[in-house]
């Protein structure tokens, strides 16, 4: 089995995989990192979302090998013990219900600030294209996602 | 076994093994596995540094095959590119954007790849290589068929080339059950470039999800030539469609498709034409 090498969350990392195995199994099964979920087998839920040398992508939708010698960040990847502007921003405003679409949500919407760091709620409902909850109907992840955006331009940006 | 080569001449040399499948930005490739593991080897296109890239030179523009939506989307292009731009920001989303390339759209040859109608509109021509040499193939001659083209099994799309041989503004517009991340019922590409005497002087329209491979509606664009700027969308004739074979699916009928492809290419047309007055 090929060994694959990257950085996940500032830390060096290698692992065996199979060729076949996706970045999301492996981030999961390998590295125990299970707070990026698999909600779909389609790509199109974003539970899944990762960070790729700084671009949002669906973890699901490319192999752990495609991955060799990037710099990958996950949801744990975001807090330094205290929680990063955007996560605690979605607490703050409860911008989710069950949790699951969390994650892939606010890797997603951190992506949006680094591009625009002051969207508007269309930017923001337009962003979210890719990430789907079935709890909160969305308004509370728009509120939460406006204010992170706002927390992190008044200077916590990581 | 996974293949992740540095240089176009390694990946083509691989290539000409038999059973040897093409990876690039996977967002096709993966699903369309669902629960298999893929039945040879892998080629992984991403890591050739000379697919990358998009190069805008005098007489054409060179979209490498590497090259992903998120790169057209930020590169800054002629107008006539608009609707490719527009194409781009509809296809999935923000993180299938970052991923997925023109040119896999492409190969995948879905009736309704958002990426077809402008490139056809555009007159593109697709780059191919192999062991054997290098040959170019329009894009109207390299699909032919739902999921089918002309590519050998050794070739690689290298890049798409497009011909700066039309300039003025661009649009697109695709229908779906619903907003956004969603397959297309229909979608209409459309670029106008003005004559002299602020008229139609070249016109090109191309229309997805209504024929096995999308179309340019070569008696509308003949049409179309000479008409003032603000009767563009009324010269559109139910005749002009003529050459679209719309089918009946879970998505849509045959006749829902034909009339609302009527009404795209005309607002499509309006759209473009309202570029002139930016
Ligand atoms: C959630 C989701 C939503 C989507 N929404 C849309 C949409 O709205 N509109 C749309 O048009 N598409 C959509 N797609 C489909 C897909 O994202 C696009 O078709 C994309 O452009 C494919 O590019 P890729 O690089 O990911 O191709 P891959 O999946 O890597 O490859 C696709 C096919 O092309 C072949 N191939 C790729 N590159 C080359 C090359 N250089 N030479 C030879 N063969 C090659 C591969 O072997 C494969 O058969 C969606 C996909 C997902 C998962």
């Amino acid at each position: 089995m090929p060994t694959v090498t990257m950085t996940v969350n500032g830390r060096a990392v290698s692992g065996e995989a199979e060729p076949r195995t996706l970045l999301v199994q492996f981030l999961r099964d390998t590295l125990g990192l299970t707070g990026t979920h698999i909600g779909c087998d389609t790509s199109q839920c974003g539970a899944c979302v990762v960070h790729l040398d700084g671009l949002s992508v669906k973890s699901c939708s490319m192999l752990a090998v495609q991955a060799e010698g990037a710099a990958v960040t996950t949801i744990e990847g975001l807090s330094n013990g205290e929680l990063q502007p955007m996560q605690a921003a979605f607490r703050e405003h409860h911008g989710l219900q069950c949790g699951f679409c969390t994650p892939g949500m606010v890797m997603s919407a951190i992506d949006l600030v680094n591009q625009n760091p002051t969207p508007s709620e269309h930017d923001i409902r337009e962003w979210l294209d890719g990430n789907i909850c079935r709890c909160t109907g969305y308004h509370n992840i728009v509120k939460a996602i406006k204010a992170g955006a706002e927390a992190m331009a008044a200077g916590g940006k990581r | 076994m996974f293949l992740r080569p540095r240089t176009l001449r390694e990946a083509v040399e691989a290539l000409a093994a038999p059973g040897v499948g093409i990876l690039a930005g996977g967002t096709d490739f993966f699903p369309a596995l669902g629960e298999r593991k893929p039945a040879g080897a892998v080629l992984d296109l991403t890591a050739i540094p000379e697919l990358r890239g998009i190069e805008i030179g005098p007489e054409r523009i060179r979209i490498g095959a590497a090259a992903s939506w998120t790169e057209v989307i930020r590169t800054p292009l002629p107008r006539a590119f608009d609707a490719l731009k527009a194409a781009a920001r509809e296809v999935g989303s923000v993180q299938i954007q970052n991923r997925a390339t023109v040119a896999g759209n492409l190969c995948n040859a879905s009736p309704a790849a958002d990426g077809v109608p402008p490139l056809l509109a555009l007159d593109a021509e697709i780059e191919l290589l192999s062991v054997r040499g290098e040959r170019r193939v329009p894009l109207g001659s390299f699909i032919t068929g739902n999921r089918k083209t002309v590519r050998a099994p050794g070739e690689i799309v290298t890049a798409i080339l497009v011909p700066r041989t039309i300039e003025g503004p661009s649009s697109f517009l695709k229908l779906g059950a619903r907003r956004y991340l969603v397959i297309s019922i229909a979608m209409v590409a459309a670029i106008l470039e003005a004559d002299t005497t602020g008229r139609v002087g070249q016109a090109r329209v191309a229309v997805g999800s209504c024929s096995p491979v999308a179309r340019r509606l070569a008696q509308l664009e003949r049409d179309l030539v000479g008409a003032g700027l603000e009767e563009v969308g009324a010269r559109v004739e139910p005749r002009h469609l003529d050459v679209l074979s719309p089918i009946d699916d879970l998505r849509g009928t045959a006749e829902y498709r034909r009339d609302a492809a009527r009404t795209l290419v005309a607002r499509a047309l309006e759209a473009a034409a309202g570029g002139f007055l930016q």
